[in-house]
């Protein structure tokens, strides 16, 4: 059943004269984890802050279609009562601090005090969020004091433990490393198999593709292509509309046109390309060097 | 980079005081500075008061370094503005076309004192309380979340601006730009500056606010709170004296005026 409902939603924000979102119809099951990619200014955070109900309540601008999430329409309803079905979190970290809080554990109890939650159950939820994003370590840390990545999951975490419907997130591992990314990857999975849905807009391809159910690729405020990942991902569309591609993908399809791949279907992730390859290469192995957030990279 | 805040943990007793006794205390002893006549009384009140709160407090080098780097330029200038440029007065001395009066150097010392006691008041305030803890109690007693909340970040807007500033010379002189050298070099390194530094915080701003919106923060429930501030009735009775004492002290200066 569907929970996002956008009807022929265009919206253009004020003083300007080409829509930010032209003509969207979108519908987002319960539990289902949709990925929207796009190249710049295809209108995607405009979009998160559509279903997130800052437009129109705090971005005016003309709006015409409707937006309902769990059966309310968004222009009916107030933003204080929309942000407790729906959660927002974007890419800088820096300004999703609140600036009012000294420690991390602190600053994710912040919008549990704003909407009332009783002591008892905030310290609950706080200890059960930090523990599901890895970051219980951090609890007495400034989050002025952390890396960008780290303050991108006290961001996530700060949003998840106010327990949304629906989790709108704009490029929430932008500062995070190939580790930190599958962490939240897989975090953002677990949450989406217990019920929430999750709309995400991301451009690590790579990862989409294994974590996401469906991928969305806006183009100039549209909707240019809508289906599985793997269809989505590989399609010829999105390398003649400049959308970035998963190298895979790319490296995958030089080959095919000269007779090194031979499946039909062109990989997005390391692992499908290879498996793809294996037939066609020798053995050999590939070395990562890695390490967590904060760890001195900076 | 730090809590953006120049708070300083320490196990005091007056870290431990409630932060709305700290705050009032702080708005009363600057009142009182200002009300009270005479060119020593800024100074009486920083050495028989805010002196003896800082050490109390355990941080009191601390408090000192910090008023002297911030009023000592503030100072020079009141000093060699007043001193060189009063109008008609008592010439100490004569240098050249400059003629520094007896009564501009008077007037310079009462300024120095007031502008040593009033940073003084409130570095204290800051270097005891935590912001944080301030909202809660603001609240706690109150007041309007989003008053309790501009009152907060406007505490931390100097340490914030300071360290965007930061960040924005290096990433300038990462790039070339030189900042140091004579005045035309210093000025001419303003713009570069300023530029980034006032549009970044404006839309800072605009992110902050989509930020804590989508916590809640104009929600109508009625709030909660993590930490529990206690209150004691000395505490609350210490409030009333200061503010009655000030109220007094007001009403005899004007008395006494007329």
């Amino acid at each position: 059943m569907a929970i996002v409902n956008l009807q022929n939603v265009t919206y253009k924000y004020p003083l300007t004269d080409s829509p930010a979102l032209q003509n969207i119809n979108l519908q987002v099951n319960e539990g289902e984890f949709v990925a929207v990619i796009g190249p710049n200014g295809a209108g995607k955070s405009t979009l998160c802050y559509t279903i997130a109900g800052f437009v129109p309540h705090f971005f005016k601008g003309a709006i015409t279609g409707t937006v309902e999430v769990a059966g309310n329409e968004s222009s009916k309803s107030s933003l204080h009562e929309w942000v407790l079905n729906v959660g927002l979190a974007f890419q800088n970290p820096f300004n999703q601090i609140s600036g009012a809080k000294y420690t991390v554990y602190e600053e994710i109890a912040f919008g549990l005090e704003n909407i009332g939650v009783p002591r008892d159950e905030m310290i609950t939820r706080v200890e059960d969020a930090l523990k599901l994003t890895g970051i219980s370590d951090l609890a007495d840390r400034s989050p002025y004091s952390l890396s960008g990545g780290q303050q991108q999951r006290v961001a996530l975490t700060s949003i998840l433990v106010m327990q949304p419907k629906v989790l709108v997130l704009d490029e929430p591992t932008s500062q995070m490393d190939p580790i930190g990314t599958r962490e939240v990857f897989g975090v953002i999975r677990t949450m989406a198999e217990k019920g929430m849905t999750v709309i995400l807009v991301e451009h690590k391809v790579e990862w989409i593709a294994q974590f996401a159910d469906r991928v969305i690729a806006l183009h100039e405020g549209q909707i240019l292509l809508e289906g599985k990942p793997q269809e989505v991902l590989t399609s010829d569309l999105l390398r003649e509309k400049d959308f970035g591609i998963s190298r895979y993908t790319s490296t995958a399809r030089k080959a095919q046109e000269m007779g090194l791949w031979k499946k039909d279907i062109l990989p997005v992730t390391l692992d499908e390309a290879v498996e793809g390859f294996a037939p066609t290469t020798s053995t050999g192995s590939v070395h990562r060097l890695l390490s967590p957030e904060g760890r001195g990279k900076k | 980079m730090d809590a953006l805040s120049i708070y300083v943990a320490r196990a005091s007793g007056l870290h431990h005081l409630n932060p709305i006794t700290k705050f009032v205390l702080t708005l009363c002893l600057m009142i009182c500075g200002l009300v009270l006549p005479g060119t020593w009384s800024s100074y009486l009140i920083l050495l028989a008061i805010i002196v003896p709160l800082a050490i109390w407090g355990k941080v009191l080098s601390r408090l000192a370094k910090l008023v002297f780097n911030i009023s000592l330029p503030l100072i020079v200038s009141v000093f060699i503005i007043q001193t060189l440029f009063w109008g008609k007065g008592t010439p100490l001395f004569e240098v050249g076309p400059f003629a520094p009066k007896l009564e501009g150097f008077l007037f310079s010392i009462t300024s120095a004192g007031r502008i040593l006691f009033i940073m003084a008041d409130f570095i204290l305030f800051s270097l005891t309380t935590r912001p944080d803890m301030l909202m809660i109690s603001l609240k706690q007693a109150g007041l309007p979340a989003g008053l309790a909340y501009i009152i907060v970040t406007t505490l931390q807007l100097v340490p914030r601006f300071v360290a965007k500033a930061n960040t924005i010379l290096d990433a300038q002189r990462s790039r070339g730009l030189e900042t140091q050298g004579n005045l035309y070099v210093r000025a001419k390194a303003l713009l570069p500056l300023i530029l980034p530094l006032v549009i970044g915080s404006l839309l800072e701003v605009e992110e902050r606010a989509i930020a804590i919106e989508a916590r809640g923060f104009s929600s109508k429930k009625v709030e909660t709170s993590l930490i529990e501030i206690p209150d004691s009735k000395n505490q609350k009775k210490a409030r009333v004296f200061f503010i009655l004492s000030t109220i007094l002290l007001i009403a005899t200066r004007l008395i006494w005026l007329s």
